[in-house]
């Protein structure tokens, strides 16, 4: 047997166990699709099969009505993309001040934030829970943040620290006689960030958009701690309080996951080259 | 005003840079304002309210240390602590070998290599609720798939979630499975980096692929499993999600995790200071783990 046709078989048996594992990798996805389609009965017979014998379409309007999970859609679009907002403009003007900018404490207050990135926030959600009940609001029954939105979205206007690396990272490499010449012609600081440097770094910026949008969207901890109303509940939240009441109803439930993780995984077909460049940047997890 | 300071920028200074401090400060509000009130300001508040007995509707007491006292004879604790220790000592090592054999067996140039690359990602960017539900329906006791599969080859059914001995390892096993992506792209990343001449010229030298691997590649990438190992030290000590979704109604002792008996003492029964000891104690285990993985670095990392 030539070498040539011993180095093929190789390299199909490679190809095949790679080829398995992505099927492995696939195999909760497919079965959670299949499952949404089954009738209650199906989904206990034995032996399992994927297929349904006849698709139950309807369980994805029954799942749809059985809680607001409009109301959480939007909720959740709506606070991913407060979030983002608030990180895009917050954690870039850091960065910038970080990279560009030289002024007194530069380097403790630089290092202060890469501590707080290391640290668990869960270290801190005792106190954060304590500063937004203390805040008063006008339209909350309780009179504070607790039961409002807003401990879920205005946080992400004070800066954030992984932000914050990302973009100084990136600013970073922009030479800095770009802004040094913008400022023989007068410009201010201002006048650089808007219109040298974000500019620039459009492909950083698009990265921190599509992680903060989707750790929002993702997060489970903070709604559960801070939503009261149903109307309120983002679609985690709203999972996980759909998971509560139908106990064993099998197919509705994975009819709700699979429609909650569409947007995601719309967002990473479309954005894969950022999802990628992302973590091989700053080997943060999703 | 200008500062003359160390280092390289120091040099630079001069005329058009007079009053960077005050655009810095500008510049800078939004994100001081968050390290005082939301970040590093309350790791001093935990470290206050830890002291104290709190329910948040009457005064709180202070109580000294006595909820530290408390925690260590707490058993709940105690096997919270366990169990998370577990959990990372099996998932973090586990998880990085199979994320390191994937990416280098994915570090090829075939055709359709990237649909297989996105498949091993997918679980990364979908919530944890959703694929947990997925994953109790698999572990489901009663005609879960896991156990309908082991039935075609007479595997008895087994509890995956609620058994004692089986709980933790399911959580661990999912756990990787949702992991293993983010991993594989760092691991990715490193292997594109070496050097072709380096692999060329130990070919030439006569080394097998085993041998180039073996003395070449794996050196070389020692960087970037450090790396990855880090995130998944501290990722690992703040499980929560899994244990969440997983184990309902809540979990035993056998599947308790710190974060989430912060979470179950903070904001269900309202024991502020109690939940804020045991995440003081948190805290101080993931510094203590962190700083001996990274004084660990010289005996095994390469750099180039």
């Amino acid at each position: 047997m030539s070498e040539r046709r011993l180095r093929m078989a190789r390299r199909t048996i490679f190809l095949s166990l790679l080829i398995a594992g992505g099927f492995l990798m696939m195999a909760p996805f497919l079965w959670m699709i299949a499952t949404s389609l089954k009738t209650r009965a199906e989904v206990f017979a034995s032996p399992p099969s994927l297929f349904p014998v006849a698709a139950q379409w309807h369980n994805y309007p029954d799942m749809w009505n059985a809680l607001p999970f409009g109301a959480f859609f939007v909720n959740s679009f709506k606070l991913a993309a407060l979030n983002t907002v608030g990180q895009l403009i917050t954690c870039s003007m850091a960065a910038f001040a970080f990279a560009a900018l030289r002024f007194r404490f530069r380097e403790p207050l630089f290092a202060l934030l890469l501590v707080t990135l290391i640290i668990p926030f869960q270290v801190v959600l005792v106190p954060n829970f304590v500063l937004y009940r203390l805040l008063p609001h006008p339209f909350s029954t309780s009179g504070n943040w607790i039961g409002t939105q807003e401990p879920l979205w205005v946080g992400a206007f004070l800066g954030g620290a992984f932000g914050t690396f990302l973009l100084r990272q990136f600013f970073l490499a922009i030479p800095r006689e770009l802004g040094d010449a913008a400022r023989v012609d007068g410009a201010n600081p201002w006048h650089i960030y808007r219109h040298v440097y974000l500019p620039l770094a459009k492909p950083a910026l698009a990265t921190l958009a599509i992680f903060t949008f989707m750790w929002s969207w993702n997060d489970l901890i903070d709604p559960i701690i801070y939503l009261r109303d149903i109307e309120s509940l983002t679609v985690t939240a709203g999972l996980s309080l759909f998971q509560g009441q139908y106990v064993g109803r099998w197919p509705l439930l994975m009819a709700g996951a699979l429609v909650s993780v569409l947007p995601m995984i719309a967002l990473f077909i479309v954005a894969q080259r950022h999802f990628v460049r992302g973590i091989a940047m700053t080997g943060i997890k999703g | 005003m200008i500062r003359r300071r160390r280092g390289p920028a120091s040099r630079r200074g001069g005329g058009p840079l007079a009053g960077e401090g005050r655009w810095a400060a500008a510049f800078l509000a939004p994100t001081i304002l968050g390290l005082a009130l939301l970040s590093a300001g309350p790791i001093l508040a935990t470290l206050a309210i830890s002291l104290t007995k709190w329910d948040l509707l009457t005064a709180p007491k202070l109580v000294g240390l006595d909820n530290y006292g408390a925690l260590l004879t707490d058993d709940r604790f105690l096997k919270a602590l366990r169990n998370t220790f577990f959990y990372t000592v099996v998932s973090v090592p586990v998880g990085l070998a199979i994320a390191l054999g994937l990416a280098i067996a994915l570090n090829t140039r075939l055709r359709g290599i990237a649909f297989i690359r996105t498949a091993y990602f997918l679980p990364v960017v979908t919530s944890t609720i959703a694929v947990a539900l997925v994953w109790q329906w698999i572990y489901s006791a009663d005609s879960g798939l896991l156990n309908q599969v082991l039935g075609l080859f007479g595997i008895p059914p087994q509890k995956w979630l609620s058994d004692p001995t089986l709980a933790m390892p399911s959580i661990i096993a999912m756990s990787i499975w949702q992991g293993l992506g983010v991993n594989i792209i760092i691991f990715l990343a490193g292997l594109q980096a070496i050097p072709s001449d380096l692999l060329d010229a130990a070919s030439v030298d006569g080394a097998g692929s085993w041998a180039r691997l073996r003395h070449v590649t794996l050196p070389l990438l020692t960087p970037a499993v450090f790396f990855t190992g880090v995130l998944s030290l501290i990722g690992s000590f703040q499980v929560f999600d899994q244990i969440f979704v997983l184990v309902k109604p809540r979990p035993t002792e056998a599947t308790i995790t710190v974060v989430y008996f912060i979470y179950e003492n903070g904001f269900k029964f309202f024991k502020m200071g109690y939940a804020s000891a045991a995440s003081w104690i948190l805290f101080l285990i993931v510094a203590l783990f962190t700083a001996v993985y990274f004084r660990s670095q010289n005996r095994w990392v390469h750099y180039q």
